[in-house]
């Protein structure tokens, strides 16, 4: 681990059976687990290079159990890691040695559909694919797709804001949210929100969304759902040059088409998903787009013949259009498998997430190839292209001493480049532990002061997930401390009127 | 009162710590076209706003604006619809609500956060903000969000800036998402239903797939009023009105089988193009109860509520007091203009709206009503408190529209 996590509290630590028994007090039975072998499949999430044993697991099932744990861990001063289904790409899960790891699984139970309405009340640790199949029958999605969506919850969906491939279109998970029940580590059960389309007061449930469980526990969530679209249909389209590519995606949004999704692959990303899944990939092209646009049959036919006049128009060397479901779902078999390609290529691999501004993929591009030579680390790209979201996979092989930490290393890099080519460290997956410490290279210390003030707000003492998102933990009490400036002549510079 | 009219994000920061070193609240405002909105505030300065005017850059193709916070909205939405762009949310335009001039800033529409009535297919001001330049009660300028339409970098701060009515932060420059405005558009109009009927039939056309934008209807007693947009309808029934918007060939598609989808709440005409949009600006702007016309007088509440609850809410609201209602966002939303009282019948309204399990802003009433009146909604003691911790950790001496959000902190 390349990481420093906040050091362990050995108080807490000498403690560890008095805290189990306590917790075994609130949530019988088999909802705590202490042995470390049963303890193993908590010690990491989706960001497998980092593993730590928890103090203990506990698996709450009602939201007063787990109200009653935070209080207990709140007057104990314990800390605490709420986990969903574990699936974070940014180690949002990682335990502490020292802490309780809350774990959500036994939220299992979607509590009301309201079709009327247009939403679903579900507990957290639903899955964010078993929401929008519990509403299939009335014709009806739940618009944020993960990639994960089989396995991640909705619970982990507002923690990390996911998004997906057709966020592009339908927007990411903060903007397909109503409402929740969150507890605070105080114990005290917040409801924010509910059915009505907006919040009243401050935007607490935007807050909340994003926020990497650093806020509150999320024991209830009112989501959102859309219709289905009529119908979908998929372009796909192969450039001889990346710019060509950069420039179609620019092209077509700047016609004023919003396409479902819209993914870009360099060539060894093509070359790899190709070799998988056989999805008919053009081998001889260094960028390929897969573009689909969905609405009713008679829109989305007219927008697939304009998008095709655009991409002719950008020199594109193989355009072809999906003419059933199965052609459809072949041309995102290949996007879709990337990732688990790439890791049949390479013994291990790195996932980024930086954004960049769409215009800027080219130059990104070339960077990374630069830094690719640099580093001498292979890398395949794929791209969320319509919002110029870059997962750049950096190929390395752990079992070579040094070489995670060169791909870290890399990968850092490639963050800071989408930074100064005016993007951010993470569109998707969050800054968790793996980009805790790059937060400087885009906000200084008084925007971060001013984010941790806001934790401040829900946790003042710190207990939720630290070791996440921030590099500097500073006291509440520091942070909120007022400079006054200057003498007490009002306003001396400023033209008066 | 002093005016301290400032130029840049330094003069912010200069005039937020003065502040700060001589306890005096401030007031900030762009245009000052929504100063009648809230608690009556006491603060002894403005923080005027307005120079900060610039467009600092507008790429079109990367559906972004970034403009100083007291850029002109006329200014800025002249501007992208150059480029055939708009802000989906469609801000409410206010003036004729609140019987102001037609003006108003970049700042103060998303300090506002009114979102029109595409709201409930593209989301509020809040989905459409996505960075910002701000300056704190602490009188330091920080940054949220970024100029990407895709960041969970940190916390979304953008989201608590949106519909904070200035009271956590003085928002200097702000980058926007804007999206292609449709090539044409269609609106769907039912004559004559009830409210709980409508209620009904704009819950099937948004249940349905062929992506309605605006689920509104108005009542035949509002429609009295005289308003751009709707003097074609008359008075004599109320109007159900649902937009399609997009390529033409698909907007006249989905009209056509929306229509037949809803035969059974009667024949739908169909208006189109301009005089849709004219439609939908008035709906937008709460025309039938401007300052100016028959309702002029009277408080307008904005009620915001599950949407297939509107419609008995609003009949229930209209019997019990009187008074007139208008329905968007297919139920979700009520502007109710209620008879004159010293308590705009709050009490009243607030007990049938929580009951409904929605929430009211008094968005319109005289200076002494809204001293006696909770003008944003009261809420639960927990979730009120934790409001306040998050105002305080960007404001905690109360210096930015000091008591403008409650009314137990105003004085």
């Amino acid at each position: 681990m390349t990481i420093m996590m906040p050091a362990s509290d050995q108080a807490v630590l000498a403690r560890r059976e008095a805290i189990v028994a306590a917790l075994r007090a609130i949530v019988p039975g088999e909802g705590v687990i202490d042995s470390p072998a049963e303890m193993m499949p908590y010690e990491s999430d989706g960001l497998m290079a980092y593993r730590q044993p928890p103090m203990v697991v506990v698996l709450p099932d009602t939201t007063e159990q787990v109200s009653k744990v935070l209080k207990y861990c709140f007057d104990e001063g314990i800390k605490v890691v709420p986990r969903g289904s574990g699936t974070s790409l940014s180690g949002g899960a990682l335990p502490l040695a020292d802490g309780v790891l809350l774990g959500l699984g036994k939220f299992k139970r979607i509590r009301q559909i309201d079709f009327d309405n247009r939403l679903v009340v579900t507990e957290p640790g639903v899955t964010n694919l078993a929401i929008s199949q519990a509403v299939a029958h009335g014709g009806f999605y739940y618009a944020p797709d993960p990639s994960s969506q089989i396995a991640c919850s909705i619970g982990g969906n507002i923690a990390e804001n996911s998004g997906g491939v057709h966020c592009l279109k339908y927007g990411m998970t903060t903007n397909n949210v109503l409402g929740c029940e969150i507890v605070l580590i105080t114990g005290e059960v917040i409801r924010i929100g509910g059915k009505s389309p907006e919040t009243d007061g401050y935007d607490l449930m935007g807050i909340i969304t994003g926020s990497e469980g650093l806020l509150g526990v999320v024991t209830e969530v009112t989501v959102r759902i859309l219709q289905k679209p009529e119908t979908a249909r998929a372009l796909m389209v192969g450039f001889a040059q990346v710019e060509a590519a950069g420039q179609c995606v620019a092209d077509i949004i700047g016609a004023g088409i919003i396409p479902a999704g819209m993914e870009m692959m360099d060539k060894p990303a093509i070359h790899a998903a190709e070799a998988f899944v056989h999805a008919g990939y053009p081998l001889d092209v260094e960028a390929l787009l897969i573009i689909e646009i969905d609405g009713p049959g008679i829109e989305v036919d007219e927008l697939i013949k304009r998008v095709e006049a655009i991409a002719l128009r950008c020199g594109s060397t193989i355009c072809q259009i999906s003419n059933s479901e199965q052609e459809r779902n072949l041309f995102w078999a290949g996007r879709k498998a990337a990732f688990p390609a790439v890791g049949r290529i390479s013994p291990d691999y790195l996932c980024m997430d930086g954004t960049i501004p769409r215009g800027a993929l080219p130059q990104a591009l070339a960077r990374i190839r630069d830094l690719s030579e640099k580093y001498g680390l292979g890398v395949a790209n794929v791209f969320h292209a319509g919002d110029g979201n870059l997962h750049p996979l950096i190929l390395y092989d752990a079992n070579r001493p040094g070489e995670m930490a060169k791909a870290e290393a890399f990968g850092a890099d490639i963050l800071r480049c989408c930074v100064e080519l005016g993007g951010v460290l993470t569109g998707e997956h969050g800054v968790g532990v793996e980009k805790r410490d790059l937060m400087p290279d885009m906000f200084s210390e008084i925007d971060l002061n001013q984010q941790q003030r806001l934790k401040c707000a829900f946790d003042a003492q710190g207990l939720l997930n630290p070791g996440k998102v921030f590099p500097t933990l500073h006291r509440c009490a520091e942070l909120g401390r007022v400079h006054v400036h200057g003498g007490r002549l009002a306003f001396p510079d400023i033209p008066r009127f | 009162m002093d005016t301290l009219k400032v130029r840049d994000a330094a003069d912010v920061e200069q005039v937020v710590r003065s502040a700060i070193a001589s306890k005096q609240p401030l007031e900030i405002i762009g245009h000052g076209s929504k100063r009648q909105v809230g608690q009556p505030m006491a603060t002894n300065a403005l923080l005027d706003l307005s120079a900060l005017n610039a467009v600092t850059s507008y790429e079109p193709n990367e559906l972004i604006v970034t403009v100083q916070a007291g850029a002109p909205i006329a200014d800025v939405l002249s501007l992208i619809d150059s480029k055939n762009q708009q802000f989906a949310f469609e801000p409410m335009n206010t003036a004729a609500l609140l019987g102001t001039p037609e003006i108003g800033t970049i700042g103060g529409m998303i300090g506002a956060g009114l979102a029109g009535p595409r709201r409930i297919k593209a989301g509020g001001v809040r989905d459409h903000l996505l960075g910002a330049h701000a300056v704190s009660g602490f009188g330091d300028s920080f940054k949220a969000g970024g100029k990407v339409v895709k960041n969970v970098t940190g916390y979304d701060l953008c989201k608590l800036l949106a519909g904070s009515w200035g009271t956590l932060a003085v928002m200097t420059e702000v980058t926007l998402k804007v999206m292609p405005r449709p090539e044409s558009e269609c609106t769907l109009v039912l004559r004559g239903l009830d409210d709980l009927t409508a209620n009904r039939a704009m819950t099937a056309a948004l249940g349905s797939p062929f992506d309605v934008s605006g689920a509104a209807h108005l009542p035949d007693s509002a429609l009295r009023a005289s308003a751009d947009g709707l003097t074609s309808f008359g008075s004599q029934q109320a109007v159900t009105l649902l937009r399609l918007e997009g390529i033409a060939a698909s907007v006249a598609h989905r009209a056509a089988v929306l229509g037949k989808a809803l035969a059974q709440f009667g024949t739908a005409e169909t208006v189109d193009d301009a005089a849709s949009a004219a439609i939908w600006v008035s709906v937008r702007d709460v025309r039938p109860f401007a300052a100016d016309g028959i309702f002029g007088a009277r408080p307008v509440w904005r009620i915001v509520c599950p949407p297939a609850a509107g419609g008995a809410l609003g009949q229930q609201l209209s019997r019990d007091t009187g008074g007139e209602v208008i329905y968007d966002w297919g139920g979700g939303l009520i502007w109710a203009a209620l008879p004159s009282r010293p308590d705009a019948l709050a009490a009243l309204l607030r007990q049938r709206v929580n009951a409904a399990g929605g929430h009211a802003t008094l968005l319109r009433a005289p200076e002494e009503v809204r001293r006696n009146v909770d003008v944003f909604h009261p809420q639960q003691a927990g979730l009120a408190a934790l409001g306040e911790r998050v105002r305080h950790s960007f404001d905690p001496k109360r210096i930015l529209n000091r008591g403008r959000m409650r009314r137990d902190s105003s004085t």
